[in-house]
């Protein structure tokens, strides 16, 4: 064995032996509640494009954690406040157009870190807190924490399902949303609490360094895999969950820190996503929609097959040229030989 | 409201009720006027081009009207069929109103088929918590009209961008607008998809009753497709009817000097 480095022993039974204990009853729950709202949010943050942003609304979150243990409050409570006042600031900044989001994300960002190694610099005694909410750790969470847990947890959950088509709209094209009658500002900053409270909550299980892997990386894998948007928020809940539980076992089995085990999976199946996405198949289409003039048919597989387009007297095909940007139109002579198709029209019923 | 000039060189074929009144309208941001001294009546029925040179405050007019930019000074006010006097919010509560944007990039891999983005246009309307229901007679009826009822089930980041300026278009069409807002909606096209486009928004015109504002710097369109015009250049340059001979010195002006 070799003596730098701890042994790794494997005790498959140890999750499903230490689970009748409220410790660890707790944990599964509060790895399966992190694993949904992680995903419903992240999938919104991605689709968004505010990645950035939930890296600073984390690292904001760890300063109030270091704040909080310095104070002796309940840490929850001090993450949720930072948290929200980094995200609503970035929110405020960004909707006024006052400068570039990545100018302020970047400010905020470091500031905060500097305020979190200030307040633990402050510190009497190095306190065994901070790692934990650096790195996470799913098996210590105080009663107290796990009941703000399952509610915020809750009250996230259902915020989500309420909004979810608004936000949907206005992750889409936000003008044309706020032009329908939708209340686009009201939701954006709905929308930065949401994060900033799924970020607090999942801290204390992953850890401020981690926790934005969780927002990011299932929503990502998900992303790979479906054009459906109700498709994508499942897919994306079920990678979330699958791992935070099976970190959470592989974590105990393996006895490795759950934060870093759970994000380790999650990237595991990112990367089995990305290699098995259609999306990445179907790239090779990218540069071919054009339309026959004949029948309008979109020319991307290369023959028109619509069961609709009146020019089916005239079987044609679709061979595309070298360029692979527009295509020629062949007349299947040997059905209807001598005939041409004719520029036509498709009309409604 | 109506002077009566204005009114004699509009033209007559269609009704003279105004829908929309702008009245002194000016738009500043921080220091910089986008938009100064804007009067203008609006139609029932008519097609109305906006023209001017990039920055003359074309796309602001728009979302002055949208009500997406606030006025510095002056009021724009909506009629409905009763002749009631409505605000801007009161006036899209209604779903009167119908924008089409720019075309813009999509991405590829959006997780949103055509029809789901021609659904969005019924979000607002069917209100929080309930879902559009997948055999909605609006989508259809909007995606048939223009003609892309049998890309409905296709990733909209897959069409040309052609196509999915038509599904911007059956978007807008979704709430049954009473006027439909285009920001140069051909902007970015090739000539062949442009006229198709332009043949939709005409198309409609005629077939839907749908007043029409569309902003554009074609002179061709501005001829072929509009029954009104207006010059813009922070200001109104000029109004009138797209076959005044008058159209082209202002354009020339307004474009080549």
């Amino acid at each position: 064995m070799n003596p730098f480095f701890m042994e790794i022993t494997f005790n498959p039974n140890a999750f499903w032996k230490y689970l009748q204990y409220p410790f660890m009853q707790k944990a599964l729950i509060a790895a399966i509640l992190i694993g949904i709202i992680c995903a419903l949010i992240g999938t919104f943050v991605l689709l968004r494009g505010m990645v950035f942003l939930g890296e600073a609304i984390a690292h904001s979150a760890f300063a109030g954690a270091a704040l909080a243990i310095l104070l002796g409050l309940d840490p929850l409570l001090v993450i949720m406040l930072f948290s929200v006042i980094s995200s609503i600031s970035i929110g405020y900044v960004n909707e006024k157009k006052m400068m570039k989001d990545e100018i302020i994300i970047g400010v905020i960002f470091s500031f905060f870190m500097a305020l979190a190694i200030l307040f633990i610099s402050l510190m009497p005694v190095y306190s065994t807190d901070v790692p934990s909410i650096l790195f996470g750790n799913i098996l210590i969470i105080s009663p107290n924490t796990f009941n703000l847990l399952i509610f915020f947890s809750f009250l996230i959950i259902i915020v989500i399902f309420v909004i979810k088509k608004e936000l949907y709209f206005m992750t889409f094209d936000e003008e044309s949303a706020k032009v329908s009658g939708i209340p686009v500002r009201l939701l954006t900053y709905i929308f930065l609490v949401l994060v900033s409270m799924t970020i607090s909550v999942s801290l204390k299980a992953i850890g401020a360094i981690l926790v934005f892997a969780m927002i990011v990386t299932p929503a990502a894998a998900a992303y790979q895999l479906t054009f459906r948007f109700n498709r994508l928020l499942l897919l994306a809940g079920f990678f979330g969950v699958f791992s935070t539980v099976g970190g959470l076992y592989l974590s105990v089995a393996f006895d490795l820190p759950s934060g870093s085990t759970i994000v380790t999976l999650i990237t595991f199946i990112f990367l089995i996503s990305f290699i098995i996405s259609p999306k990445r198949r179907l790239a090779h289409l990218a540069h071919l929609p054009t339309e026959c003039p004949y029948c309008g048919e979109v020319i991307d597989e290369g023959s028109c097959e619509d069961p609709d387009c009146p020019q089916s007297d005239t079987p044609h095909s679709h061979v595309a040229h070298d360029d692979h940007r527009r295509g020629d139109v062949v007349i299947d002579k040997r059905k209807l030989p001598g005939k041409t198709p004719s520029t036509h029209e498709h009309k409604g019923p | 409201m109506t002077t009566k000039t204005e009114v004699d060189t509009f033209s007559t074929r269609r009704s003279l009720t105004p829908l929309i009144c702008i009245n002194n309208a000016v738009v500043a941001y921080q220091n910089a006027v986008a938009l100064a001294n804007i009067n203008l009546d609006v139609y029932e029925g008519e097609i109305l081009g906006i023209c001017g040179p990039n920055g003359s405050g074309k796309s602001t007019l728009l979302k002055a009207i949208l009500g997406l930019v606030p006025l510095s000074h002056g009021t724009i006010r909506f009629y409905d069929k009763d002749q009631q006097e409505l605000t801007c919010v009161e006036y899209r509560q209604d779903n009167n109103l119908g924008y089409v944007p720019q075309v813009h990039n999509i991405d590829r891999n959006f997780p949103a088929l055509v029809e789901d983005v021609v659904a969005m246009g019924r979000y607002a309307q069917i209100g929080f918590l309930k879902r559009v229901k997948k055999s909605d007679p609006y989508i259809e009826n909007a995606l048939r009209l223009v003609g892309m009822w049998k890309f409905r089930k296709r990733p909209i980041g897959h069409l040309s961008g052609g196509q999915q300026q038509k599904v911007m278009i059956a978007r807008s069409l979704a709430n049954d607008p009473k006027i439909m807002l285009l920001d140069e909606p051909t902007a970015a096209l090739d000539f062949r998809i442009e006229r198709a486009i332009m043949d939709l928004i005409h198309q409609l015109h005629q077939n839907q009753n749908l007043t029409i504002i569309l902003v554009t710097h074609r002179m061709s369109f501005l001829r072929e497709y509009t029954t009104r015009v207006v010059c813009l250049d922070k200001s109104i340059i000029w109004k009138g009817e797209p076959s005044d001979p008058k159209l082209q010195t202002i354009i020339n002006q307004l474009f080549f000097q």
